[in-house]
């Protein structure tokens, strides 16, 4: 197979979003069919090239010397762009239905097809040049989205990301230059570009850099301080917060810090440094203030943004762990974490489109109107905080196994912030759940009385995702036999 | 066959979680035709239900019986991960504990369908009373740690609306509580498992434990904190200081036959869970004479006198049964803390006895709710002439309780005693007794009183309680069967004393 299916995959999603407005679709069905056959086709050719991974790169285009926008699929870009095709499709099926009450779709559209090729982009790019490249269109591409209201909110709201996002870009394009200029080749190599024989005296300067860089990716995976934007981007409808602020656009900034890591700086440069430790302190800060934010938090969607905060920061854990078995930690809570919160995030976008309530204490007696989307919410909430049998427990479990087997005291407070955040996530996900399904006596159901579950569109899309977290959790050897095979170059 | 002892586990848990799913489709009609929130109260089941949860239970406590004493089987169900399965073997601890269970599961579900009738919801009641059966039985068969912290999850989950049954606030409130207060000692449990995984040979349970001695060497001391982690929360279910507050608070608000196997059975899930750590992972040795052992001991001793005392100040009949449990089953806990065999022994029985014993105790609180509605101690006056057979029981289980000879918790005190007496733990050798002995005072104190005044109620009280109100049959003859079990093993004690002999003599 030539490698020119790697292309197809990240341009295809480009073109037919910048088609959709100017396209006369005549009903809304049509519309609908267009965008799911496009997403559709693009998930196939991008599974189509999992099964059959091209060994060649491919080159778009040079710019002066060696500087090149290319894209070559290895393993770790293979891991990211499953969770992308598996997940888009059925999102997208998803947003069908949400959008019926939002407005402008087609502009909506436009912006969502397109990030799934920028996301595609980073997944596949061979260079860290590349990587940059796709990481600033994706800021660009979703800003939009969070600002689709047009409220007051969404406008500051896709402000805020707007800044942070750029700034952590500029951080993170220090980062490229340091790594052109020292690194023995721009692309990414497994282990790192560095030649540690050559370095010198330059070493700290390096280490530096690596924490500027990993700040700067760090924003789009909202590793505190960095945090602040992905609550308030809790505005965009919620297709936009389940798919890109629970996995494409987080993920994609955790995928940047593992590339950087892994593949440019190195671990044999970083393991063991003052490094490590200033971003490991920074990322176990991170997993327990994010819980807490959640906890404290009572519109539903910025709780579960909090938690999703708290999650990033358990693969950013893993990754900084800088262990082949960390990486597996790493990769299978970006694996599981994408399918529990895009299911809790369409749960709480179920209730919101059909009952248009927002914060936790509107949510009494629900349960029993919408049976279906609260029974999910409540297994999800269940996978997140690790109950064993569901996927939360194999990410958690590989995650601490690693951490204990570096067996640094850092390491190990890390472990104990693992589980205080799982106790904080029982807290902030069970008493939804609780709250639904047994309302304060003497209630008086008037006002809901109509409330339904969501149809197929919506209902489907959960369906799937609950059969993944309790087959993940129950047989997820296939899945972990796939990633350790990832992780294993890495020594 | 040996796959048999898969049977108990999941006849009554799929039966259950149909019975569940029914009830939940039911109360999602109901409240979508009348529009009305309460709770599943208003869902009725038929006549047929109890013949159908009452043949289930019998033959699942019979398959786990016969699959406890009939054959050592062990079963693999799957591989959770890379040599992490979850799978089921039979052995001396698991039987020990399943047979209490069974017994006890089966007598109090038959008060329960008497009981049950004036509480409502039953479908959901009886849903979960078998599901936590089959999962209780998949815990006490459990082969490794992670198989157990599984089912020790499930428990937890499935029992949880067993507490907020009736849906008040108050209940609600109760089943969270216990929900963070178990969540939070599992993750402290499991903070432990990550530790022992590493530094042990395998999770799977052996007589002596699997430590790997030259892998832990130089990594005890985070061992030993890990250790400790686990039994602060593994004890959280059992009721120990510092997270045992959930359990006054829980206990009470479910209904009784629910307070009765949470305070009798689930309890002894976190024991089991202390033992299967302790004698069966890391092993006694590596814990004698550390600061573990000493931390241990003092946590249990404060909670045995604290309950006790809490207890004694309780005017809430089933809160000051709660309390009770608190102190009773760290009784047992010191006992395991002792590390030593005489120890063990008390420990395990005193186990079985208290089971029998809080079981009676909860279930004749819930002949006083049940026929007049009456919570409190001091509404309880002259209860015995109202209801002499059941006060009889009380008073026969109270008397075990308190440890008077010959009814059965003398027996387990003896040998807790005896542990303590000669064991090599310096100052807690004479100060386990004393505050055991002091606990049994309290005892008797808050348990007695309810019979004298229940008897003895005075002049003025006469005229008023002449009437009798003894409880249906059915749940009279359950009370008898528990006060025979609460004095019966004190007189006849010597099978049991040799098995758990026998235990002890394979563990140490």
């Amino acid at each position: 197979m030539s490698a020119n299916i790697m292309m197809i995959a990240v341009l295809l999603p480009v073109l037919a979003g910048v088609l959709i407005p100017f396209i006369p679709f005549k009903k809304r069905i049509w519309m609908m069919g267009y965008i799911e056959f496009m997403v559709l086709l693009t998930s196939v050719l991008t599974l189509f090239m999992l099964l059959n991974p091209p060994q060649e790169n491919f080159v778009l285009f040079r710019f002066t010397g060696n500087l090149s926008i290319s894209f070559r699929l290895d393993g770790l870009g293979m891991v990211f762009a499953g969770i992308l095709a598996s997940l888009w499709p059925l999102a997208t099926l998803y947003s069908f239905e949400y959008m019926k009450h939002e407005g402008h779709e087609k502009y909506f559209f436009m912006f969502y097809v397109m990030t799934y090729g920028g996301t595609l982009g980073i997944a596949l790019a061979e260079d860290i040049l590349t990587m940059y490249f796709f990481y600033e269109m994706l800021t660009l591409v979703t800003l939009p989205l969070i600002m689709h209201t047009l409220s007051r909110e969404a406008i500051l709201a896709s402000r805020t990301y707007l800044y942070y996002s750029l700034g952590g870009a500029a951080f993170a394009f220090i980062g490229m230059i340091f790594v052109l200029t020292y690194g023995t080749t721009s692309v990414f190599v497994p282990g790192g570009v560095m030649d540690m024989a050559s370095l010198g005296d330059k070493t700290n300067l390096l280490l530096i850099i690596y924490v500027l860089c990993f700040c700067g990716f760090s924003v789009k995976a909202a590793m505190w301080p960095f945090s602040s934007w992905l609550p308030k981007a809790g505005v965009a409808p919620t297709p936009v917060t389940a798919l890109l602020h629970a996995v494409a656009v987080v993920k994609a900034g955790a995928f940047t810090i593992i590339r950087v890591t892994y593949y440019s700086f190195g671990t044999k440069l970083l393991k063991g440094t003052w490094a490590q430790t200033v971003v490991m302190v920074l990322v176990i800060i991170t997993i327990v203030y994010g819980c807490s934010r959640a906890l404290k938090e009572t519109h539903i969607k910025r709780r579960l943004a909090w938690s999703t905060v708290s999650n990033l920061s358990y693969i950013l854990f893993g990754v900084v762990l800088m262990t082949p078995l960390g990486l597996v930690g790493a990769l299978s809570h970006m694996v599981f974490h994408a399918v529990m919160k895009i299911c809790s995030f369409f749960c709480a976008g179920a209730v919101m489109y059909k009952s248009g309530k927002n914060y936790v204490h509107e949510l009494g007696g629900l349960g029993w109107k919408m049976p279906k989307v609260f029974l999910i919410f409540t297994i999800s909430g269940f996978a997140l905080m690790g109950v064993p049998g569901l996927c939360g427990f194999v990410s958690k479990w590989n995650l601490a196994k690693a951490a204990v087997e570096s067996g640094t005291s850092l390491a190990y407070a890390g472990v104990a912030a693992l589980l205080i955040s799982a106790l904080l996530t029982a807290i902030y996900m069970i008493t939804i759940s609780v709250r639904a399904f047994f309302p304060t006596k003497g209630f008086d159901d008037t006002a809901i009385r109509d409330v339904k579950d969501p149809n197929w569109m919506m209902t489907l899309p959960l369906a799937v995702f609950v059969v993944a977290m309790v087959v993940f959790g129950l047989h997820p050897q296939p899945v972990l036999r796939a990633l350790e095979s990832v992780a294993s170059v890495m020594q | 066959m040996t796959g048999f002892l898969l049977l108990p586990v999941f006849l009554p848990a799929l039966t259950g979680i149909f019975l569940l799913i029914s009830s939940f489709l039911e109360h999602v009609k109901i409240s979508r035709q009348s529009g009305t929130q309460e709770p599943v109260r208003n869902e009725r089941a038929g006549k047929g239900l109890p013949v159908f949860v009452g043949m289930i239970l019998v033959i699942s406590a019979a398959a786990a019986l016969w699959a406890a004493w009939a054959g050592d089987g062990s079963v693999t169900l799957f591989y959770m991960m890379d040599n992490i399965p979850i799978s089921f073997r039979v052995d001396e601890m698991g039987k020990l504990f399943v047979t209490i269970l069974s017994i006890v599961w089966v007598l109090v579900g038959v008060y329960a369908f008497v009981y049950m009738e004036h509480e409502g919801g039953e479908k959901r009641f009886f849903g979960l009373y078998l599901l936590v059966y089959g999962i209780l039985v998949a815990l006490d068969f459990a082969e490794n740690l992670v198989t157990l912290y599984f089912f020790y999850e499930m428990m937890t989950l499935a029992s949880m609306p067993l507490v907020l049954h009736n849906g008040s606030r108050e209940a609600i409130m109760a089943a969270l509580k216990y929900l963070f207060y178990s969540m939070c000692g599992a993750y402290l449990g499991l903070f432990g498992i990550f530790f022992l995984y590493r530094y042990c040979d395998s999770l799977t349970f052996t007589a002596g434990g699997t430590l790997n001695t030259a892998l832990a060497s130089g990594h005890q001391g985070i061992l030993l904190a890990a250790v400790f982690c686990m039994l602060i929360g593994f004890g959280a279910k059992a009721g120990m200081f510092p997270l045992h507050a959930w359990l006054p608070a829980a206990h009470p608000v479910a209904p009784s036959p629910a307070s009765a196997v949470l305070s009798s059975i689930i309890v002894k899930a976190g024991v089991l869970a202390v033992i299967r750590v302790v004698y069966y992972i890391v092993g006694p040795g590596f814990l004698r004479g550390t600061w573990v052992q000493t931390a241990w001991m003092i946590l249990t001793l404060m909670t045995v006198f604290m309950g006790s005392l809490l207890a004694f100040r309780e005017p809430m009949l089933k809160k000051r049964l709660a309390y009770s449990t608190v102190s009773q089953v760290s009784y047992i806990l010191f006992g395991l803390s002792l590390l030593s065999p005489a120890g063990l022994e008390g420990a395990l029985l005193h186990t079985v006895f208290h089971a029998f014993i809080k079981s009676a105790l909860f279930l004749t609180a819930g002949v006083f709710v049940f026929q007049c509605g009456k919570t409190r101690v001091e509404e309880l006056r002259g209860i015995g002439r109202q209801m002499p057979k059941t006060m009889v029981c009380y008073t026969f289980a109270a008397l075990a309780l308190i440890g008077i000879p010959p009814a059965s918790g003398f027996i387990s005190k003896w040998y807790l005693a005896q542990g303590a007496l000669g064991a090599d733990v310096g100052v807690f050798r004479w100060l386990g007794p004393v505050v055991l002995l002091v606990s049994a005072l309290l005892t008797a104190g808050y348990l007695l009183l309810l019979t004298m005044q229940g008897f003895f109620p005075g002049e003025k009280y006469y005229e008023k309680t002449s009437e009798k109100q003894e409880p249906p049959m059915g749940m009279l003859l359950v009370l008898i069967a528990f006060a025979v079990l609460s004095v019966l093993p004190g007189i006849f004690p010597n099978p049991l004393i040799s098995y758990v002999s026998r235990i002890a003599e394979i563990l140490m």
